[in-house]
């Protein structure tokens, strides 16, 4: 079949592999999954979102406090230190705006949304105060042990709250 | 060379290599005389009796007439096929040697499977500075 | 005395380049939620991309065969362009999270926002790919990306409980997570370590260089030596996690945690040094999965490829890379969070691996294109051994992705 051919005949056609033929395409596991998806998506409810929201904060303000900390002791640049911060910030502004978006339906969950909500935004608070302290570096106020102040008793708070809805 | 009635004669001993098409040449990388890639093997052309009509006994076997690359391979793969003018051939008589590679025994430069390269170049690349640099 | 030279280079350099984006993330997330508990991953990660780069290069350099001319090959077309969009929409991804990771590692470095630095880290790549050499390129990258070393000795300076830590190696789940998140992290550590981009760019990387049967024993040491060591800076990172977020109950979620551990225990110096290694790290590997896009294309096309031509001989091939930096910079743009790509990207990587894998090899296996370097015996059990994990890893991903919510 490597010969030249002498004279180019009338009709030519492409090779077609038999090898290339469409499979059939029936997918039983995926809708399994799409169902899947919709279960876990469903679940959960307000103490789900809270406690994933009030979980992501407390790790936010930890590491800011870290980060504070690390700062005071000269082992962190102020770049660094106004990196961690922006982004701890970041995570609480999410977590809130979750908890903000929950639809409660009895009393119970009104209430867990409003406790929510208001130590969450003590936390965007002491992240605000220690903002501020980084950028007044310069001795004004407020200095940075205040800044981990604020921090300090939103993290106590995030704690309170998250006895209680584990309690719950 | 086939027999009208009676069982199907031996296969006739070719002299030289056997290539199969689905292994040996589709789906290949294609270079030039000096070792450049111009293309892949997309798909092949043969020679032969139209589709559903009665081969003659005494028919010259159908050979490859050239290899097919461009669209041909979306064709290939998705069905259909493209008008025999759109395809872009490398005609047989190119084709210098095939091993696990295919050459060719020209330069990929003027060939028609290399417009698309040539007119990237052209109108991009060459446009860029440093875009003939040669990096050693 | 120049071949011992040539030699300690490239270990360096696998070193360097082993570790990147995913790494450095991934390792983080896991220290911080799971303590030391997954190293075990981790190992079987670098035995496997030891194996397969290996046998990658091995390709390359005994039929001069890149990795995605021979899965075309062996796949057919069909096959072979299912397989080509999956890896290069991985490869893309990644792409994308490298280049976030510089800019916020200069982010960290600066305080400029890190949207502002994405359009410069996209130019930089671009232009090292388009004026610098291929060696060049790898051994800055590499041998800067060294300097992530600093958090194995920032892992010294934080004086940690030994003991514990080591108590922490057994394969366990945390209290506080499930075992499916465990499992989703383990894929993810596992997809990390083992990236298909990597064997993409080894064995591309083979054919620029020119390397031959006589550079196998080169190679071999490149891959047995710095790969390992590259596995034990990631449990480095992991390690430092470990020791100070996990006890101060951070779970690892942006790039700015994962330094704290090193600048507690090395104070600004050490600072200096992981952000210069990250910066190096994530454009090394920005460069190598930028490139690694333009290989898999011009690969299966047949176009001509490589940097060892001038870009003008390569001119789809360089175009494409132009065409994937912009996208992930568009992507970037939309404001989606880096790390968040990167954990996304190193999942994905672990769905694909098989469709890598398996073609490499069967072709390692083929006399035609390997001639005497075929595989031998233990390799091939090896082999057959990762092919099976490989699976497992591909096939649970995606419902355990669900099943956790993306480990959250």
């Amino acid at each position: 079949m490597l010969n030249t051919p002498d004279s180019v005949p009338a009709a030519q056609i492409t090779a077609r592999p038999a090898a290339f033929r469409a499979r059939p395409a029936a997918r039983p596991a995926l809708v399994a999954l799409a169902a899947l998806a919709l279960l876990t998506g469903c679940s959960g409810g307000i103490a789900q979102s809270v406690s994933t929201a009030v979980k992501d904060s407390s790790s936010a303000v930890a590491t800011a406090r870290i980060a504070l900390r690390q700062d005071m002791d000269g082992k962190l640049t102020k770049a660094a230190t106004d990196t961690s911060l922006e982004d701890g910030l970041k995570e609480v502004e999410a977590g809130r705006s979750s908890v903000l978006k929950l639809s409660p339906a009895t009393q119970e969950e009104r209430v867990a949304q409003k406790q929510a909500l208001d130590v969450l935004d003590q936390c965007a608070a002491g992240f605000a105060t220690a903002r501020a302290a980084l950028a007044a570096n310069d001795g004004g106020s407020p200095s940075l042990p205040d800044g981990d102040k604020a921090l300090a008793d939103a993290q106590d708070a995030l704690k309170q709250l998250e006895g209680a809805v584990g309690s719950r | 060379m086939t027999s009208p009635s009676g069982p199907l004669p031996p296969v006739p001993r070719v002299a030289g290599r056997i290539l199969d098409a689905q292994l040996h040449l589709m789906d290949r990388q294609v270079l030039d005389h000096d070792g450049v890639p111009v293309t892949t093997v997309d798909d092949l052309e043969v020679s032969g009796p139209a589709l559903d009509v009665e081969i003659p006994p005494g028919t010259a076997p159908p050979v490859i007439t050239a290899l097919l690359t461009g669209a041909v391979l979306g064709t290939r793969i998705f069905g259909g096929r493209p008008p025999s003018s759109r395809l872009i051939r490398i005609p047989w008589k190119d084709v210098a040697e095939v091993e696990v590679v295919v050459r060719l025994g020209v330069s990929g430069e003027p060939l028609d499977a290399s417009w698309v390269e040539r007119w990237v170049r052209d109108k991009i690349i060459a446009r860029i500075p440093g875009g003939r640099h040669d990096p050693r | 005395m120049k071949r011992l030279l040539g030699v300690a280079l490239g270990v360096l350099t696998a070193i360097g380049g082993f570790v990147d984006i995913g790494d450095l993330v991934t390792n983080a997330v896991v220290g911080s939620r799971f303590g030391l508990s997954m190293v075990w991953v981790v190992a079987v990660g670098v035995v496997g991309i030891c194996l397969f780069a290996n046998m990658s290069g091995r390709v390359a350099a005994a039929s001069g065969r890149a990795t995605f001319e021979v899965i075309r090959e062996r796949l057919g077309a069909r096959a072979g362009l299912a397989n080509l969009s999956a890896s290069f929409l991985i490869n893309l991804m990644t792409v994308t999270a490298e280049i976030g990771g510089v800019a916020l590692a200069l982010q960290l470095a600066s305080s400029v926002y890190y949207l502002l630095w994405i359009p410069v880290a996209a130019l930089a790549v671009w232009l090292v790919i388009w004026r610098v050499r291929f060696t060049i390129m790898e051994n800055v990258a590499g041998l800067l990306g060294l300097t992530l070393i600093v958090f194995a000795v920032a892992l010294f300076l934080l004086k940690p409980d030994w003991g514990a830590l080591a108590g922490q190696l057994a394969p366990s789940v945390p209290e506080q997570e499930t075992v499916w998140t465990y499992s989703y992290y383990a894929i993810a550590l596992f997809g990390a370590a083992m990236t298909p981009y990597e064997v993409f760019f080894f064995s591309s990387g083979a054919v620029e260089e020119g390397w031959t049967v006589k550079d196998l024993l080169q190679e071999r040491i490149n891959v047995l030596v710095g790969f390992p060591l590259g596995g034990l800076l990631s449990v480095a990172i992991a390690a430092c996690a470990a020791v100070v977020l996990l006890p101060a109950g951070i779970s690892v979620t942006s790039l700015s945690q994962v330094i704290l551990p090193v600048a507690e225990g090395a104070g600004k110096l050490g600072l200096a040094f992981v952000l210069v290694g990250i910066v190096a790290a994530t454009f090394g590997a920005a460069l190598e999965t930028t490139l690694s896009s333009g290989y898999t294309l011009a690969q299966f096309f047949g176009w001509s490829w490589g940097k060892f031509r001038r870009p003008a001989e390569a001119a789809r091939f360089h175009v494409a890379m132009i065409v994937c930096l912009l996208i992930g910079m568009a992507v970037l743009a939309t404001g989606v969070d880096p790390v968040q790509v990167t954990e996304y990207s190193v999942v994905f990587s672990a769905i694909a691996l098989p469709l890598t894998y398996l073609p490499v090899l069967i072709v390692a296996n083929d006399p035609q294109y390997m001639h005497e370097h075929v595989n031998g015996r233990v390799v091939n059990v090896l082999g057959m051994v990762y092919l099976v994990i490989i699976l497992v890893a591909s096939l649970a991903a995606i419902p355990l992705m669900i099943v956790t919510g993306a480990g959250s």
